[in-house]
């Protein structure tokens, strides 16, 4: 039997190959987009998996502003969770975040991304030990705990117990090496802990949210209960104590600064990399939103591609049917037809399956190149997924077309006369309305995405910054007891600034607590009359703001001729403004860090951040005014003349090396690129969803072609008598194709309301945003019904040619 | 072997109620060779097609081997077509898309006939009907006898009890059509049951017994004396 249906496979595949290439290539295009969504999905899925305290490890989150949700928290709970918090199994303050630490061994030395947590991290982040083990790995101050890279990258070996390091003015001994066993939140290269003076300093400092914590519960139902003790002991300790500070009950200071009240929540590890509502770990957030799109649109090509599968075969079908009618006669059961059938789709399943991992293989490189990962084709789960969708495909593409063409009436297929039978048509022209409906969203879709993208792109920034560098600035290690260390390290800029400033090619150099690639980091309230306003602080030297072309709207910048300046004199953006409602703000004073300082001007409001943040307030100053500000510096930023641009930086590169950081790689970064970087995801996103719509139209418009071909074969005998009685040619044409026109106009109105209502939820998230126009959708609309016309004219014009004489003596 | 009485089939559409057979009784023993003849539209394929279980009946009783057809479901219809019944169209109807030896062999394939014997089987029948140097070929490369000859093999694969023909010559020049009905008569004489719808006197003069339909209805039934014909078949 199967050898029999291999043959009656064989010989249409020798007399269809046109369209049974194009049906294969067309299921495996679809595949493909699925297995492309699959890995991204699978990867992004796996993070933490192997963890096995996923439920039970939290992350305490803190939401101190309307604004301000961190990862961080304060360091005085620990005396606490020692005594009064029994659902607490184990607690680790620790950085979530990787700093680039050089750890020397005797010559040999290397920069790793290193995190400095208490010893109780391996309890939450359970790693492989090669050596050592996890109770001990981190015990003091002494230890230093290293994943296999690292060993191997600095001693070219895992057996390493015991060796010490030289990291900065210490001594460390490796006292662990670890595995991570799969994709993980935190992968550092390297653990130390230098917490405990940290945790004694700041035990009564219930302002500074200096560390991330992470909680391990006995039970993660207690999580709520942990909770309402925390905030607890944040009420107690500062809406309680403020209160009295400033004489007041606590209700009247709890009406004023409600919402400066902390609350805590928790963040179990589980949801860490997709569900979190902050960045909360150096290996940061997954993008769940943008996997969800790519897996609904995969679904969507798939489910266009198993479209034309199934239209193709229906259509098709009326040149089976007279092979299904004598099977039947000589004693075929249904079930054995329909058998035969899914056989069919079985073989061409199998072929695009193959395809489609052969097309994601060779395109792997390029995807992973875009989401920045490094994805393989590999795993047992993705084995068994491909599987699924193997066996999904062949039911989804082969039940419906096999039981319709099992279902023919072997009387009335032997009797002939069936080649022109209606039956089927209503399901093809269905379909086909839906495939328009789709391309007509894709059109429409990637149309609006573009054009946001391109706003996006074309929006003025507030700043300008195309000849201006941003150079990584790693400080040297200073002594935080110090406490002249902020002068010495505003005396080391300057001594650098001035060095860089004779360098041929350079026209200007400043610095600031500011990033243009990664925005800022430092915060704090400042008082104007009764008002706290929570700004980002950026401190800044003479001549950043004028470098970057920041504007003002009001008063004027920092001036260096002006002693005071440098004193106590404070710019806020438009913004702040806004906040503290004040019409003549140059000259009132406001309050910040302690200081009286003095508005001397307005700054126009840019933004530091990425398209999706709103603008927050913000305040400048100079490095000297507020000193340890000084400690956050960690770029310089170095204005280059335009025609000299290599020289200079090869020039800046030599000096770096030598004088300023010998360990480090010198790492530049020109601002409006850096900036750039912010949005690059939606640049991503934009190309992404225009290849997508690539591939949905060539596959919406095979599916038109097949279908028109069929169609226009079937009525070959009707355009022939036509012909014969006179029909001229552009008659016969807008006879041919004005059902597919009627059909792309109704897919348009179908695909009309979701994309319309979709892409404004795509936009929603964007502060900075277009409006949802006409134009998109005429665009959309008139490009399908151009091509859907060239489809089918091109085919019905071949049929008008046709010899008559052909169709007319045949049957 | 086939008793029919008072078998209906009523055709009806919104406006009009067609009587394709009235009330037809007839008996087809074992051995029989019977043609039946009449005009267009008197009914005559319209009784093949219920016999031969590729149609249903509306009134009355079709009894294969003693067994009611009238009323059956499809399957148990498909059960007792595949076991019992042999069909000889006039257009042919093999498949296209299989060769010679595929189209003989499907029968046998539904009737779950090991490969091994279908194989000895095919190529049994194929000798016998003299096409077994055609076995690879495909249907089109055929002369019109040599697919009808493909066509009785098919029929025949299987042993069925009964062969039905629908004008097996309708489509062949007078040679080949001669070719075919000389094979039916050699089936007849070694045993095998044949009815046989046909246009033409002289194929019917081939057969036992001719009916003679019209309206609907059986009008005569004449035997045929076909003594040059047992001439011809002794000379073979």
């Amino acid at each position: 039997m199967l050898q029999n249906w291999i043959n009656t496979f064989i010989y249409h595949l020798k007399h269809n190959k046109l369209f049974t290439a194009l049906n294969i290539l067309d299921l495996s295009i679809g595949i493909a987009g699925l297995i492309f969504s699959i890995l991204y999905w699978n990867e992004e899925q796996s993070y933490n998996d192997w963890n096995p305290n996923k439920e039970v490890v939290f992350q305490s989150i803190s939401k101190v502003s309307p604004t301000n949700t961190w990862g961080t928290n304060v360091l005085t709970f620990e005396s606490y969770f020692k005594n009064d918090f029994k659902e607490i199994e184990s607690y680790c303050y620790l950085d979530t975040w990787y700093a680039e630490k050089t750890i020397q061994y005797h010559n040999k030395k290397g920069v790793f991304n290193t995190i400095n947590a208490q010893k109780t991290f391996f309890e939450m982040f359970p790693f492989a030990f090669i050596m050592g083990n996890s109770k001990t790995a981190l015990k003091d101050e002494n230890c230093l705990a290293i994943s296999k890279k690292t060993a191997l990258n600095l001693f070219g070996s895992v057996n390493v117990l015991g060796k010490t390091v030289n990291y900065y003015d210490k001594k460390l001994v490796v006292t662990g090496v670890y595995t991570i066993p799969g994709k993980s939140s935190l992968e550092p290269d390297a653990i130390t802990n230098f917490t405990a003076e940290r945790m004694r300093e700041n035990k009564d400092n219930w302002g500074s949210f200096d560390m991330g914590l992470l909680l391990k519960l006995k039970n993660p139902a207690d999580k709520d209960k942990v909770i309402a003790k925390m905030n607890n002991l944040f009420y107690k300790n500062r809406s309680l104590k403020w209160a009295k500070d400033e004489g007041i009950s606590i209700a009247e200071w709890s009406k004023k600064n409600s919402e400066f009240e902390v609350k805590v929540s928790l963040e179990s590890l589980k949801d860490a990399r997709l569900h979190s509502q902050i960045d909360g770990y150096a290996e940061g957030q997954g993008n769940f939103q943008f996997l969800l799109i790519m897996m609904a649109l995969s679904f969507l090509i798939l489910i266009l591609s198993l479209f034309n599968y199934i239209n193709f075969a229906t259509a098709n079908a009326i040149k089976r049917a007279k092979e299904v009618g004598i099977r039947k006669v000589l004693g075929a059961s249904k079930g054995n037809i329909v058998l035969q059938f899914i056989f069919e789709t079985f073989i061409i399943t199998t072929f695009s399956i193959l395809l489609s991992l052969v097309i994601v293989e060779l395109s792997l490189p390029f995807y992973n190149n875009f989401l920045n990962k490094n994805l393989s084709i590999s795993g047992f789960q993705f084995s068994f997924e491909l599987i699924v969708i193997f066996i999904i495909t062949i039911i989804a593409a082969g039940i419906f077309p096999a039981i319709y063409i099992s279902n023919f009436e072997s009387l009335k297929v032997l009797k002939g006369n069936f080649s022109r039978s209606k039956s089927g048509v209503w399901l093809r022209n269905g379909i086909l309305i839906l495939q328009f409906a789709i391309a007509s969203f894709f059109m429409i879709g990637s149309y609006i995405v573009y054009l946001q993208v391109n706003f996006l792109n074309k929006r003025d920034l507030g700043f300008k910054g195309n000849q201006v560098l941003e150079i990584k600035y790693e400080k040297p290690f200073f002594d935080l007891n110090d406490p002249k260390v902020d002068e010495k390290l505003f005396a080391r800029y300057e001594t650098i600034k001035q060095e860089i400033s004779k360098i041929k090619g350079v026209s200007q150099v400043s610095t600031g607590v500011i990033s243009f690639a990664s925005g800022n980091s430092l915060s704090s309230t400042f008082n104007y009359n009764d008002k706290t306003i929570l700004a980002q602080n950026i401190g800044v030297d003479y001549g950043m703001l004028e470098m970057m072309k920041i504007k003002l709207s009001q008063g004027r910048y920092l001036d260096s001729s002006i002693a005071s300046d440098s004193i106590d004199a404070i710019l806020i953006n438009e913004k702040a403004l806004q906040l503290m409602n004040e019409k003549n703000p140059v000259g009132k004073v406001v309050t910040l860090n302690d200081q009286k300082l003095k508005i001397i001007g307005v700054v126009k409001d840019f933004n530091l951040w990425g398209p999706k943040a709103e603008i927050p307030p913000m305040v400048f100053f100079h490095l000297k005014t507020i000193d340890w500000t000084n400690l956050n510096v960690n770029h310089l930023f170095v204005k280059v003349n335009q025609n000299e641009i290599t020289n200079t930086i090869a020039d800046l590169e030599t000096f770096w090396k030598k004088n300023v950081d010998v360990d480090s790689p010198f790492h530049y970064d020109f601002v409006d690129k850096a900036y750039a970087r912010n949005y690059q995801e939606y640049i991503n996103q934009s190309n992404l969803f225009s290849l997508l719509n690539f591939v949905v139209i060539l596959i919406a418009l095979f599916g038109l072609f097949a279908l028109a071909s069929y169609s226009v074969q079937s009525r070959m005998k009707e355009i022939a008598i036509r012909k014969t009685l006179g029909a001229e040619t552009n008659v016969l044409l807008k006879e041919l194709s004005k059902q597919y026109i009627i059909f792309c106009f109704v897919g348009f109105l179908i695909a009309l309301f979701p994309a319309y209502y979709l892409l404004n939820k795509w936009l929603e998230d964007f502060v900075f945003r277009i409006e949802i126009s006409a134009y998109p959708f005429l665009f959309g609309f008139l490009a399908l019904l151009s091509l859907t016309l060239i489809v089918v004219l091109s085919r019905t014009y071949q049929a008008t040619k046709v010899d008559v004489l052909k169709y007319l003596k045949y049957e | 072997m086939i008793n029919i009485t008072k078998l209906s089939k009523v055709f009806r559409t919104e406006e009009l109620e067609t009587k394709a057979l009235s009330e037809i009784s007839l008996t087809i023993n074992q051995g029989d060779f019977i043609s039946i003849m009449g005009p267009s539209g008197s009914g005559k394929s319209t009784l093949l097609n219920i016999i031969g279980l590729l149609d249903s009946a509306s009134d009355g009783s079709y009894k294969l081997l003693g067994q009611e057809m009238v009323g059956l479901k499809e399957k148990q219809k498909s059960q007792a077509r595949k076991e019992n019944i042999g069909f000889i169209f006039q257009n042919f109807n093999l498949i296209d898309e299989l060769s010679v030896f595929d189209n003989i062999e499907l029968p046998l394939i539904y009737a779950n006939v090991p490969s091994s014997e279908r194989k000895s089987r095919v190529n049994e029948i194929a000798k016998i009907l003299g096409i077994s140097h055609r076995l690879k070929h495909f249907p089109q490369q055929l002369s019109g006898g040599q697919q009808q000859r493909v066509a009785v093999a098919r029929a025949l694969i299987n042993n069925p009890k009964i062969i039905l023909a629908d004008e097996p010559t309708g489509n062949l020049d007078s040679k080949n059509g001669n070719e075919v009905m000389e094979l039916l008569t050699d089936l007849h004489a070694s045993g095998s049951t044949i009815l046989m719808v046909t246009h033409s006197d002289y194929d019917a003069s081939f057969s036992q017994r001719t009916i003679l339909m019209k309206d609907g209805v059986i009008l005569s039934e004449k035997v045929n004396h076909r003594n040059v014909d047992v001439l011809v078949t002794a000379n073979n």
